[in-house]
């Protein structure tokens, strides 16, 4: 399927051409832009952006994950709550998931110090009665994109 | 005076394409269509069943035939998947790669004086390995019959010390695979003027357009056939070094002391790993073999786009389009599109003599690079036709 194609493309680099989409997968230029607007208007892609190692800046910025136990309302059960939670900008990614926990949320703030401060706002909020933070030391893998050096390739330039 | 090194050796020439290697080694940012194997790393059901045979300690010698298991395996495979019948007690022989089953092949059957009947172009290895028994190469030229043997030019070089023929089919360099009708035509001579037929079937996953017919699952062939076959190409492992040999009783009675005395059996890891290959990974040679037909499909339109003239290629990883029109020698072209355009080919001539006015491209390289690859030779061939 074309929408799949491209997506596996766009996924493994966001900033491809539509022209260098369409020669590697043999389809018409136009018909790559129309795909991946429809796409973008549908919501299937939801937004391009950067993995990055920010180690490599010198100043990454500090990560956690949280998870929280939450008691479900009666009419809208998790949606409402997790809608307020998600309005916060210093919430990356959000998840509803089963287990001990009822969401596990990503945050990220400069300094442990900002980390602490979105905790006990967490905390105050009504419905929320538990949380766990666990500081994240050290990032290995991002959306499938292995962080560290770059390999190089391997194979020879020329073999038989 | 007597020769301080081997007069065979020193009669053989230099690879061709080590000699290219060697110019294009120091290029830098250059997208090479210029490998000869799997772009995909080895599946990873079988580097995890790899790393657990290590921490088992299981890494001693193996029979020389190698692993009983693993012939049994393979036994299996070929009449499965090829639909021909190998005895794993006395008819398959585990070697280090197929390379090594064309070193000890030739070396069972060829006396100094025989003669092989070698079509042309083909993969670098034959001539030389003949050449090293004292035997004579006799070349076919495939170059003008849609690189398929010619039966007509291959009865006239048949003669009294005609030893065997070798065929490659997918082939590499061409990728062209050879029709059942020539294979059954190129038996009744085998069967007729008494010689061999090695068949190289590394590529026998790898093709796309039909399915694929193994030599000695023809009728009657098998006494005449052998087979050589591996891990490299089909599931990507080809830094692992396995291939087999499959042959009537006799011929693997010979080759088995050759590899007993020259390098006593295949490495363990990798029979153990093929194993677990043919057991478990036959799914990602699917997937494998359909990546690179889509990307053959790409190759194919782009080059007949250019105004090359080119012979569909039904399998391997190759394509072989004819550069003639831009007035340049396959060397000189491989060599200015590298310079100009940072793409590196490996000239047809690598292959032999036959080869000359081709390039043969690996498509076996991610898609976006290929397709700038293929972009850039576009221009290339434009700017020289004009010329």
């Amino acid at each position: 399927m074309i929408e799949v194609d491209i997506l596996e493309l766009l996924k493994s680099n966001a900033r491809i051409s539509s022209k260098e989409i369409s020669d590697s997968l043999d389809i018409e230029e136009s018909l790559v832009k129309k795909t991946i607007s429809k796409l973008q208007k549908n919501g299937t892609i939801v937004r391009y952006t950067t993995i990055t190692n920010d180690e490599k800046l010198g100043k990454a910025k500090v990560r956690a994950l949280i998870e929280l136990t939450v008691r479900p309302e009666k009419k809208s059960g998790f949606d409402r709550i997790a809608k307020k939670i998600s309005e916060y900008p210093f919430v990356i990614d959000h998840y509803l998931i089963s287990g001990r926990y009822d969401f596990v949320l990503i945050v990220e703030g400069d300094t442990l110090h900002d980390i602490a401060n979105i905790v006990t706002e967490l905390a105050s909020i009504a419905h929320i009665t538990k949380t766990a933070t666990h500081f994240m030391l050290k990032k290995y893998k991002e959306m499938g994109a292995v962080i560290g050096d770059l390999e190089k390739e391997s194979r020879l330039i020329v073999s038989p | 005076m007597k020769a301080l090194y081997s007069t065979l050796v020193d009669q053989i020439p230099p690879s061709g394409i080590r000699a290219f290697f060697d110019l294009v080694i120091d290029a830098k940012d250059i997208i090479s269509l210029g490998v000869g194997e799997p772009d995909f790393k080895t599946p990873n059901v079988i580097i995890k069943q790899a790393i657990k045979t290590l921490e088992k300690g299981k890494n001693s010698y193996t029979s020389n035939y190698g692993l009983f298991s693993l012939r049994q395996e393979i036994s299996e495979y070929q009449q499965n998947r090829f639909k021909c019948f190998y005895d794993p007690h006395n008819e398959i022989l585990i070697t280090a790669g197929a390379s090594e089953g064309i070193d000890l092949s030739l070396r069972s059957i060829l006396n100094p004086g025989d003669e092989v009947i070698l079509p042309e172009p083909n993969y670098v290895c034959y001539a030389p390995l003949i050449s090293l028994c004292g035997a004579k190469v006799v070349t076919l030229d495939t170059s003008k019959t849609n690189f398929v043997p010619d039966l007509h030019l291959l009865a006239e070089k048949i003669t009294s010390k005609t030893k065997a023929i070798i065929l490659c089919s997918p082939n590499n360099p061409t990728g062209v695979v050879i029709p059942k009708k020539q294979l059954q035509a190129i038996l009744k001579m085998a069967i007729s003027h008494d010689f061999w037929v090695i068949s190289d079937e590394i590529y026998a996953e790898i093709t796309f357009d039909q399915d694929y017919i193994s030599f000695s699952s023809l009728p009657k062939a098998k006494p005449k056939t052998i087979l050589l076959n591996g891990f490299s190409k089909s599931f990507a492992m080809t830094g692992w070094r396995l291939g087999y040999i499959c042959a009537p009783k006799p011929l693997i009675d010979r080759a088995v002391k050759i590899l007993q005395y020259a390098q006593l059996c295949a490495p363990t890891l990798s029979q153990y790993s093929a194993i677990t290959a043919l057991k478990k990974a036959l799914p990602d040679v699917d997937f494998m073999r359909k990546s690179y037909k889509s990307r053959r499909n790409l190759c194919l339109k782009r080059f007949l786009e250019m105004g090359l003239d080119i012979v569909k290629p039904d399998g391997a990883m190759y394509c072989f389009p004819s550069i003639r029109s831009t007035n340049l020698n396959s060397l000189e072209f491989a060599l200015k599109l590298l310079e100009e355009e940072k793409v590196a080919v490996v000239p047809g001539t690598a292959f032999g003599e036959s080869g000359e006015g081709f390039i043969r491209c690996c498509y076996a390289t991610d898609r976006v690079l290929l397709s700038e690859a293929l972009k850039r030779m576009s221009r290339f061939i434009k700017r020289y036709r004009n010329a």
